[in-house]
């Protein structure tokens, strides 16, 4: 094959030229990143767009052309995804630290406030037009306590916070043509445009609106100080720095000012899983549900799967086909689709379900409020989902094996207990290991069908994170990050990554499965 | 195993037969009551399997048209079921192919060609499989907010985003497609150079042409993954009208605005044609399920 | 004019650590046809596809009509490749096969279709053109796989085992077929493959290798016409696998030797005389007797007969195959290398265990010093 690989595309200028302007849109995309201040984020751009270019240009690098693209959605939606949840599970990342600390910084820096000394009264003007028509161009005309008149540039209505100049006017505007002033009811109209406006007067101070009738000078509450991130109040005279621990500006170490910034907390959140007892209880719980869950969804599918495949195997039971379809009926119908399905006939008031047992046996279970049988109802839910799979799988093996087997058996004189005991699971469990471990890791991760049927619920007592009984590790990290209770990104990131040991290790056991399958 | 007949066989097949019609009628029980549920009227209503008063309200309702009411009060649909239909068809449709072009030239490349670290390469993509886009579900989030202050119609919220977040997906894909591509003949490519056909060529007319059960495979997998993919959907999209089938069919069972007939008929409404394309290409289906293990 | 020149040709998978072709030096004439034999493992197969451009050269120079061809691609080498799985592409009719490549060339359609119809009526395929390859028979099928060569008009036919998936009675109407071919379009043809029998019939000159031991300087024992090799092999290998049942070796060493003849002691005391110029060896070297089955003539009517004089030994019989019109006789003898084979012509059963006097005419012996390398036989018509 080596030999035939030489060759390079027949068009070879097209390629280049079309691989140039890729790298120029990239190297724009880099350039805006880095302006930004995401180095991070350019440099791995730069990275990529760097080895890409190498990848398509270069003859040796030949073979890796078709595996690069495949490799770098490997690499961007699955390797880099877990190594920058881990990176966040030593983070406070959460909704109250949600901010990096040079944003926070600028939040504060931003932060104004009037001295009340100083009030300037306004009136607005709008432009006109030689026609007598309006195109939405205002000035303002202030007048100073010293009864000084400034005159602001033309502005129109801004959405934004937004700086205009005003100079020293010698006359009244409503003098001059070409502007008509604004009555006080559009003046309210535009409040809203007119609180995004500081006006910024000869003499550097800068003016904004604090009430409807009038301007006030107002200067920064915070003054960067020349010590790195720490800020002056410029009111008390107050250092406050950045608590690099609890990511937060403080005074004295015990208050907050402003919003919390992002910042490292090591292994904190690993350490309150671990030891806070409101989230190492209900951790523990969920852990061991999810490993029973897990665990036994992967025995009833199988004990269901198994029964079923060797039913619809059995020649004298005509009709086989038919069989077949509406048994793995179940896994054709999308899962979300089904689970909801679930979710409305378990209803205890208006489910179906609940109808049938209270004609039939007079009761009225609570499927969704009793712990207990809101996970009898997961796992009933889970086998019906899953035993279609397990019985695909089966039916293949089950082919597999020789007739001579059962007819030498039937001469021993084995009946079908024996037969299914003795020779099909035997000989059927071997193969069917690997797929049942990464069976057991699909339900170790099943989110859509905690999330999509319980929501977790019932909740568990004593919990001070969202936390229920039918929750599985990876739906109570969903409900950490993406809840409505508050988002605690770094929390779920730090259990996200220990479910990853545990996928590991499955992984793992799973390659060692089916390498002992292969050679055997 | 025809050679060998107890004398009770007549029983026993009886006997299966009827655990079996037992079994499916429980199994199939859910889609009955939906079937049923659809033409219910009203959103609480129960009664026998087959309604007494069979009322269209509902599919009405899913197919976007407003239902006049016996009062002449008209109920407008609750929820855009057609255009989440459309935007689960358009993720599943441009994921499915993105996957399929890239695991298809990764496979090739697998199959055929020797190069450094091919082996390396194969285990980790077999190892990163068993690790789901759920897990990382956070750093997901954080991926396309940041390139959504670059590129906005790629950051949250947009069909795109989620559309390239599944290309994840293909490392079970690329194993898939180069299994087959492993059991024809590598000389017919050979054959192909000596015929004069770049590497390109060959590829394209010979050993494309001999895949494509595989590639409908792949791509039918991919589709269906995509259709029922909830975790990342539900994470990237916020606003009503961009939601896929997936996340918006979840409105329905609010507590608080309980749709239960409206959810049944569009539950239908989407599930049958995915159900139908499944069960016509189950046989193809399981093959490739077979091989891989994906779905638990 | 299409000569293939290969000098110096190896071939190393790992960088220089272990040779599957080592230092090939041969000189393919314009128009001739060359068989590669050896067994499986001697790169014969490898050395062919090294030929073709679908395997690097790791060193040593490969030309076709004079011209380096190292660095071309198989197509801009004008070779024409046989496979052994045929290799047709299973999507095509037999048609698009053989037109597959002169439409990548963008050849005119006028072009195409004489082409195309030639080579069909050449290999009588006229009727299958429209045909997928899954319709064919295997013959019908090899017959599609030389017009897609065909049609190209190569300068050199390229065959890999190309007989090896037919039934035998196939082979051999396919074998004659090719042959006819060569005949009607003399073009330089190497054929690889591992039956002598299609090598010795089908070829002007056949190559022997041999798997590459990890002292051995090349790969390449032996060049030279089917006859020469049977009646001349240069070495113990290639005596050994030109012939069928392969020949017998006994061992002994060296009594006394001129250009003429010599006198061998055999293991177990024995003296052989060969026609063989081993004057070079000196009395005492270690040297090897070779004996082809066919040419070990046995005495069945004096059985009892307990003598061993100059040239006879005594074995004792092992096993036989009777095959009808001749038959196999496994003996034993305590010098001979594995089992001692006659070929007789008498259908009679002989029981086992029984000793069997054979003689070795001298005339028909091979002589082989202790490194395999054979002594010229003596007294042999020149025209073998």
């Amino acid at each position: 094959m080596t030999g035939v690989q030489k060759r390079g595309s027949g068009r070879p200028w097209l390629a280049i030229s079309l691989l140039g302007i890729i790298d120029l849109l990239i190297l724009y995309g880099v350039t805006l990143m880095y302006a930004q201040g995401e180095i991070a984020f350019a440099l791995i751009m730069l990275i990529l767009a760097v080895s890409a270019s190498w990848v398509f240009i270069s003859h040796k690098a030949y073979c890796y052309r078709y595996v690069f693209p495949g490799l770098l959605g490997v690499a961007v939606f699955i390797v880099f995804p877990l190594l920058y949840t881990v990176n966040i599970a030593f983070t406070n990342f959460s909704s109250t630290n949600l901010l990096s600390q040079g944003r926070v910084k600028n939040i504060l820096l931003a932060q104004r406030h009037t001295t009340g000394d100083s009030i300037y009264k306004f009136q607005m003007f709008e432009a006109i037009d030689k026609g007598g028509k309006t195109d939405k161009k205002y000035y303002l005309q202030l007048t100073a306590p010293d009864d000084q008149v400034y005159k602001t540039a033309s502005f129109r209505q801004p959405t934004a916070p937004k700086v205009v100049k005003a100079r020293l006017a010698s006359a009244d505007i409503s003098t001059e043509t070409g502007v008509s002033p604004l009555p006080l009811r559009d003046v309210i109209k535009n409040r809203d445009h007119l609180y995004n406006l500081t006006v910024k007067i000869p003499d550097g101070s800068q003016l904004v609106m604090t009430g409807i009738r009038r301007f006030e000078a107002s200067s920064p509450l915070y003054v960067a100080s020349d010590k790195d991130d720490t800020l002056v109040n410029t009111l008390t005279g107050e250092t406050i720095y950045p608590d690099w621990e609890t990511g937060r500006y403080t005074h004295d170490g015990s208050d907050q000012i402003g919003p919390g910034f992002v910042t490292y907390t090591g292994w904190q959140n690993f350490d309150d899983i671990l030891n806070n007892p409101g989230i190492k209880g209900p951790f523990l719980k969920i852990f061991l549900w999810t490993v029973i869950f897990a665990g036994l969804s992967v025995l009833f599918t199988l004990i269901v799967g198994l029964l079923m495949a060797c039913l619809i195997q059995w020649e004298p039971l005509k009709g086989n086909g038919i069989y077949r379809i509406l048994l793995i009926l179940p896994y054709a119908v999308p899962a979300f689709i089904s689970i909801l399905i679930f979710r409305g006939l378990f209803n205890q008031n208006f489910g179906e379900i609940n109808v049938f047992l209270d004609i039939l046996f007079g009761i009225k279970p609570e499927w969704f409020s009793n712990a207990t049988l809101a996970k009898t109802m997961v796992l009933m839910v889970n086998t019906w989902l899953g035993y279609p799979y397990i019985m695909i799988l089966s039916i293949g093996l089950l082919k597999a094996i020789p007739d001579t087997l059962y007819e030498a058996s039937a001469i021993d004189g084995a009946g079908p207990w024996q037969n299914l005991t003795q020779i099909t699971i035997p000989l059927i469990l071997k193969p069917l290991m690997p797929l049942l471990i990464a069976s057991f890791a699909f339900n170790f991760n099943n989110l859509v069908l905690i999330a999509l049927l319980t929501d977790g619920g019932p909740d568990l007592l004593g919990a001070t994170t969202p936390a229920g009984a039918t929750d599985i590790l990876v739906s109570y990290t969903f409900r950490l990050a993406f809840g409505s209770y508050g988002q605690d990104y770094g929390l779920a990131s730090a259990i996200a990554t220990i479910i990853f040991l545990i996928v590991g290790v499955i992984a793992w056991l799973n390659l060692q499965a089916t390498k002992k399958y292969q050679s055997v | 195993m025809a050679m060998v007949q107890p004398r009770n066989l007549k029983y026993r097949v009886w006997c299966a037969r009827v655990g079996l019609w037992a079994f499916l009628a429980v199994t199939l029980f859910p889609f009955f009551m939906i079937i049923s549920i659809s033409f219910r009227a009203g959103n609480f209503a129960t009664g026998s399997l087959i309604p007494e008063n069979p009322s269209l309200e509902h599919w009405s309702l899913a197919l976007g048209i407003p239902w006049v009411n016996a009062d002449g009060s008209i109920t407008e649909p609750f929820f855009p079921v057609l255009t989440w239909l459309w935007n689960s068809i358009k993720v599943a449709f441009f994921s499915s192919a993105l996957i399929l072009i890239l695991s298809t030239s990764s496979a090739y490349a697998f199959a055929r060609l020797r190069f450094r670290f091919r082996e390396h390469m194969l285990t980790a993509m077999m190892i990163l499989q068993m690790f789901p886009a759920v897990l990382a579900l956070v750093a997901i989030h954080a991926l396309f907010e940041k390139i959504g202050h670059y590129l906005p119609w790629l950051g949250l919220n947009s069909l795109s985003a989620v559309t390239i977040s599944y290309i994840g997906g293909l490392a079970l894909h690329i194993w898939l497609i180069k299994g087959y591509f492993e059991t024809i003949d590598n000389s017919l490519e050979e054959a192909a150079a000596i015929d004069g056909a770049t590497p390109w060529q060959a590829f394209r007319l010979v050993l494309l042409p001999l895949s494509v059960p595989i590639l409908a495979v792949v791509f039918i997998l991919a589709f269906i993954t995509a259709i029922g993919e909830y975790p990342v959907a539900s994470v990237l999209l916020h606003s009503m009208d961009k939601l896929t089938l997936a996340v918006g069919s979840r409105q329905y069972l609010n507590p608080q605005n309980y749709l239960w007939g409206d959810f049944a008929a569009a539950a239908i409404l989407s599930g049958l044609p995915i159900t139908i394309i499944f069960v016509l290409c189950q046989r193809w289906i399981v093959g490739g399920l077979t091989a891989g293990g994906v779905k638990g | 004019m299409a000569e293939v020149k290969l000098s110096g040709i190896s071939k190393s998978y790992d960088g220089g650590k272990t040779w599957v072709i080592k230092d090939v030096n041969l000189s393919i004439n314009d128009g001739e046809f060359v068989a590669f034999v050896g067994p499986s493992g001697c790169g014969k197969s490898t050395l062919l596809r090294m030929i073709c451009g679908l395997e690097d050269i790791t060193s040593g120079e490969l030309s076709i009509k004079g011209e380096r061809v190292n660095d071309l691609s198989p197509h801009e080498r004008h070779v024409g490749m046989v496979f052994q799985s045929y290799a047709l592409y299973p999507h095509m009719t037999v048609e698009k096969n053989m037109a597959f490549g002169l439409k990548l060339a963008k050849a005119d359609e006028s072009v195409i279709d004489q082409r195309v119809n030639d080579a069909a009526r050449m290999l009588q395929l006229e009727t299958f053109l429209p045909r997928k390859p899954k319709a064919l028979s295997g013959g019908q099928r090899q017959r599609v796989a030389i017009g897609r060569s065909i049609v190209q008009q190569p300068s050199v036919f390229l065959f890999d085992e190309p007989l090896s998936n037919l039934d035998v009675s196939l082979r051999v109407q396919m074998r004659q077929e090719l042959a006819g071919l060569h005949r009607r379009l003399k073009t330089t043809s190497i054929y690889v493959t591992h039956d002598q029998v299609e090598a010795m019939t089908l070829a002007d000159r056949i190559v022997v290798l041999s798997p590459l031991g990890p002292k051995d300087s090349t790969n390449l024992e032996q060049v030279g016409p089917p006859l020469e090799l049977y009646n001349r092999p240069a070495n113990m290998f290639v005596a050994g696998f030109i012939g069928s049942p392969q020949m017998n070796f006994l061992d002994g060493h060296l009594e006394s030797s001129g250009t003429e003849r010599a006198v061998i002691t055999l293991k177990t005391g024995d003296t052989v005389e060969v026609n063989c110029d081993a004057h070079s060896a000196k009395a005492g070297d270690k040297v090897f007797v070779g004996i082809r089955p066919e040419h070990i003539s046995a005495q069945f009517s004096s059985m009892d007969n307990n003598e061993s004089g100059k040239n006879r030994i005594l074995t004792k019989i092992v096993a036989e195959e009777l095959l009808g019109s001749e038959s196999f006789i496994y003996c034993h003898h305590e010098a001979a290398l594995g089992a001692i084979i006659i070929r007789v012509m008498e259908i009679t059963s002989k029981p086992h265990d029984q000793s069997l006097s054979v003689s070795l005419p001298p005339k028909c012996c091979h002589l082989f010093n202790e490194e395999g390398t054979a002594f010229p036989r003596a007294g042999l018509p020149e025209v073998f």
